[in-house]
C-alpha cells in the first residue's frame, strides 16, 4: 500500500536502479568466488575455515532480519523508551549465551554441516529428523517473512506492487546464492552488513534532528503522547509483554536455527568467540538504534498508516529523509532481508544435502555432484514455496509461534546431548514430544488456566525460569553454578509467579516447554545405563567430498585444479 | 531527562560505527592474508 496515492517517495526508475545496483553488486561478488566445479562441503560450510571479518559480518547480517527492524520500531512505539531494549538487547545477548555451546558442538563435531547431522551421530534418525524438520520449517517461514517484508517495502516506497516486489527480491537472492551456496551467502553478507550498519549510522541521527531533535521529548510529554510506563527505562509492562517472552524465545531460536549452526561450523575454530561477541554488539546496537525511530514516532504523536505499526519505519524515513538518504534507508532494509534470505536458502540446501540425501545413502556413498544438484534444486523449490506462502493467506505468525515452540522444546535435550553421555534417543524424542503436548494448550489457551491446571502451568513455568537461567549459566560457568542459578531462580521467582503468570500465555507457554522437556529428558536419562562416547560423533560426521580433505591438507592449492572424487576411476573410498 | 533521552537515541549509531570499523578492518585483513597466501578469501 503506497504512503500517498498520488506520489510514492521513490519513483519506479529510482527503485529499479537501487535494486539493480544492490542485486547486481551482490551477483558480481558471488561470481568473483565462483568455481567451475564447486565442492559439496564448501557449498555447505565454506571449508570450516573462514576468517574473523567475514564470519563476524555474516553472523551479524544473518541475525538482523527485516522483521527485527520492524519489530524493534514497533516495540519502541508500543512500550516507549525501554521497548527497543527489550527487543534488541535480549536478542543480542542470546548470540553471546549460545557461543559456549557452539564451541562444545564444534569440538565434538569439527567437520559437521548441520546440527541435525550431529544429532544423527549422537542419537539416531528420529532425533535427527525432529531437528531437521523444525529447521526446514523455520527457514522456510523466515524466507517467506523476508520476501513479504521486501514486497511490502517496495510497495510502500514505490509504484511497484507487492507481487512485483517479492518477485524481484526472491529472484535477486536466488540468483546470487544458487551457484556457490553458503560461500556466496557469507561473502555477500559482508557487503550487506556494510550497507545496513552504514545506513543505521546515518539514518538514526538525521531522522532525530529532522524530527525536532531533543525538543521532541518535552513536546511529546506536554502533548500527552506518552504514558508514565512508556517514559520509564524500567517498564514492567515492556518486560512482561516483550522482554521476558523474548528471552525464552530467542534462546530457542539460536539453538534451533540452522543459519546460526552453519556459521558456527564454518568459522575457524579459534575465532568463534570474537565472532559471536562482535555479532552480539553489532546486532544489539543496530536493532536497538533502529527501534529509536519507533520511540521518536511515539513522542511525535505519529499515527501509523492504516493503523498498521509495520508501516511506521517506512513512514518515518520517507517523512524525514531526503531522496538520497531515503535510498540509503531502502538499501538498509533490502540488505537486512536479503542477507537473512540467502542464509535461509543455504541452510535449507544444506539440510537436504546432508540430512536427507547424505545420511540416507551414507557418507561414503554420497556423490558430491548429486549433492550439489540437490542443494541447488532445493534452493529453487524453497524460493517457489516461499513465494507461494507469501502470496497466500497463510498465517505466518502462527507458524512462527509453532516453530519457536518446537525449538523451545528442543533446547534442553539438544544441549544435554552434547554434554551428558546418559541422554538416550528415547529420552530426547519423548521429552520433545511431551514438551510440545504441554506447550500447545498453554500457548493457545485450549484449556482455561484456572484451578489445578492453572497452578500446574505456573509451577511448570516457574521451573522453566530455572531451566532457562540454568542453561545460560551452564554455558559459561559449568554444572554446579548452573544448578545453583536454576534453583535460586525458581526459589526467588516462585512467590511472584503463582496466580500471575497465567495471564501471560506467550511467556508461560515457552517456559512450560522448557520445563517439561527438562523434566522428562532428565528423568528418562538419569537411570539409563548408556555411556555415550562423544569421540564417535566426529567419525560419523565429516566431509562428503573427497576434494575437501585434499584442500584441508593443502589449502594453498587451487581447488579448480583438483579433480572431483566422483570423476576418478575406481570405487569411492 | 531530555539530555538523557538524547544521549540514549544517539549512542547507538556511535556503537554501530565502531562495530562497522572493526568488521571492515577485519575483512581487509582477511583479504590481505588470502592474497599473500595465494588463495581466495572464501
Amino acid at each position: 500500500m503506497p504512503l500517498d496515492t498520488e506520489a510514492t517517495p521513490l519513483g519506479i526508475g529510482a527503485v529499479a536502479l537501487l535494486l539493480a545496483l544492490f542485486y547486481g553488486g551482490t551477483l558480481l561478488m558471488s561470481l568473483s568466488i565462483r568455481r567451475r566445479k564447486e565442492n559439496a562441503d564448501r557449498y555447505m560450510t565454506a571449508g570450516n575455515n573462514i576468517g574473523f571479518g567475514i564470519s563476524a559480518a555474516s553472523m551479524t547480517a544473518t541475525w538482523i532480519w527485516a522483521s527485527s527492524m520492524y519489530a524493534s520500531v514497533t516495540a519502541g512505539y508500543t512500550y516507549g523508551v525501554s521497548g527497543p531494549i527489550h527487543y534488541g538487547l535480549w536478542g543480542a545477548l542470546m548470540i553471546l549465551f549460545i557461543y559456549p555451546f557452539g564451541r562444545r558442538i564444534r569440538t565434538v563435531a569439527p567437520r559437521a554441516h548441520t546440527l541435525a547431522e550431529v544429532m544423527y551421530a549422537r542419537h539416531g534418525r528420529s532425533s535427527q529428523l525432529m531437528l531437521a524438520g523444525s529447521n526446514v520449517l523455520g527457514s522456510l517461514i523466515s524466507l517467506t517473512s523476508n520476501f513479504i517484508a521486501g514486497g511490502a517495502l517496495i510497495a510502500v516506497l514505490s509504484p511497484l506492487n507487492f507481487g512485483a516486489g517479492i518477485l524481484v527480491v526472491a529472484g535477486g537472492v536466488l540468483l546470487y546464492t544458487l551457484w556457490s551456496g553458503f560461500r556466496a551467502s557469507v561473502l555477500t553478507d559482508f557487503a550487506q552488513v556494510v550497507a545496513m550498519l552504514g545506513a543505521a549510522v546515518v539514518v538514526i541521527p538525521v531522522v532525530f534532528f529532522a524530527a525536532g531533535g531533543p525538543g521532541m521529548f518535552e513536546a511529546g510529554v506536554a502533548a500527552g503522547h506518552v504514558t508514565p510506563q512508556q517514559e520509564s527505562f524500567f517498564s514492567s509492562e515492556a518486560f512482561m509483554n516483550q522482554g521476558a517472552p523474548y528471552i525464552a524465545a530467542v534462546l530457542a531460536y539460536a539453538i534451533g536455527n540452522q543459519t546460526i549452526a552453519q556459521r558456527l561450523f564454518a568459522v575457524r575454530e579459534d575465532l568463534i568467540r570474537p565472532t559471536f561477541v562482535t555479532a552480539t554488539v553489532g546486532y544489539g546496537a543496530t536493532v536497538i538504534g533502529i527501534g529509536m525511530l519507533g520511540v521518536m514516532a511515539l513522542y511525535l504523536g505519529i499515527d501509523p498508516m492504516g493503523g498498521d505499526v509495520n508501516n511506521l519505519m517506512p513512514q518515518m524515513v520517507s517523512t524525514y529523509l531526503g531522496p538520497v538518504l531515503l535510498a540509503v534507508a531502502f538499501l538498509m532494509i533490502i540488505g537486512s532481508l536479503s542477507s537473512t534470505a540467502d542464509s535461509d536458502l543455504s541452510a535449507l540446501s544444506s539440510i537436504v544435502m546432508a540430512d536427507i540425501y547424505g545420511q540416507s545413502v551414507g557418507r561414503s556413498a554420497a556423490d558430491p555432484r548429486t549433492m550439489l544438484l540437490i542443494g541447488r534444486l532445493t534452493m529453487i523449490v524453497a524460493t517457489a514455496a516461499a513465494l507461494y506462502f507469501a502470496t497466500s493467506q497463510f498465517n505466518i505468525l502462527d507458524l512462527l509461534v509453532f516453530v519457536g515452540a518446537l525449538w523451545g522444546c528442543l533446547v534442553f535435550p539438544v544441549i544435554a546431548s552434547f554434554y551428558w553421555p546418559k541422554v538416550t534417543n528415547a529420552a530426547f524424542t519423548v521429552s520433545v514430544l511431551a514438551a510440545l503436548a504441554f506447550f500447545l494448550p498453554v500457548r493457545f489457551g485450549w484449556l482455561p488456566a484456572v484451578g489445578a491446571w492453572g497452578l500446574a502451568v505456573e509451577l511448570l513455568a516457574t521451573i522453566g525460569i530455572g531451566v532457562v537461567l540454568g542453561i545460560m549459566a551452564f554455558g559459561f560457568f559449568g554444572l554446579r553454578p548452573a544448578v545453583m542459578t536454576g534453583t535460586l531462580a525458581v526459589a526467588v521467582s516462585a512467590p511472584f509467579t503463582f496466580f500471575f503468570l497465567r495471564d501471560y500465555e506467550v511467556l508461560s507457554g515457552s517456559l512450560v516447554a522448557y520445563a517439561v522437556s527438562f523434566l522428562v529428558c532428565y528423568l528418562m536419562s538419569v537411570r539409563s545405563g548408556q555411556d555415550f562416547d562423544f569421540e564417535r560423533i566426529q567419525h560419523v560426521t565429516g566431509n562428503f567430498d573427497d576434494t575437501s580433505t585434499a584442500e584441508q591438507e593443502d589449502p594453498d592449492e587451487d581447488p579448480d585444479d583438483l579433480v572431483l572424487a566422483s570423476d576418478r576411476p575406481g570405487p569411492r573410498s | 531527562m531530555t539530555a538523557l533521552l538524547t544521549t540514549y537515541v544517539l549512542i547507538w549509531p556511535v556503537v554501530v560505527l565502531a562495530v562497522l570499523l572493526v568488521v571492515v578492518g577485519a575483512f581487509a585483513r582477511d583479504v590481505r592474508r588470502a592474497r599473500q597466501a595465494g588463495r581466495r578469501v572464501i
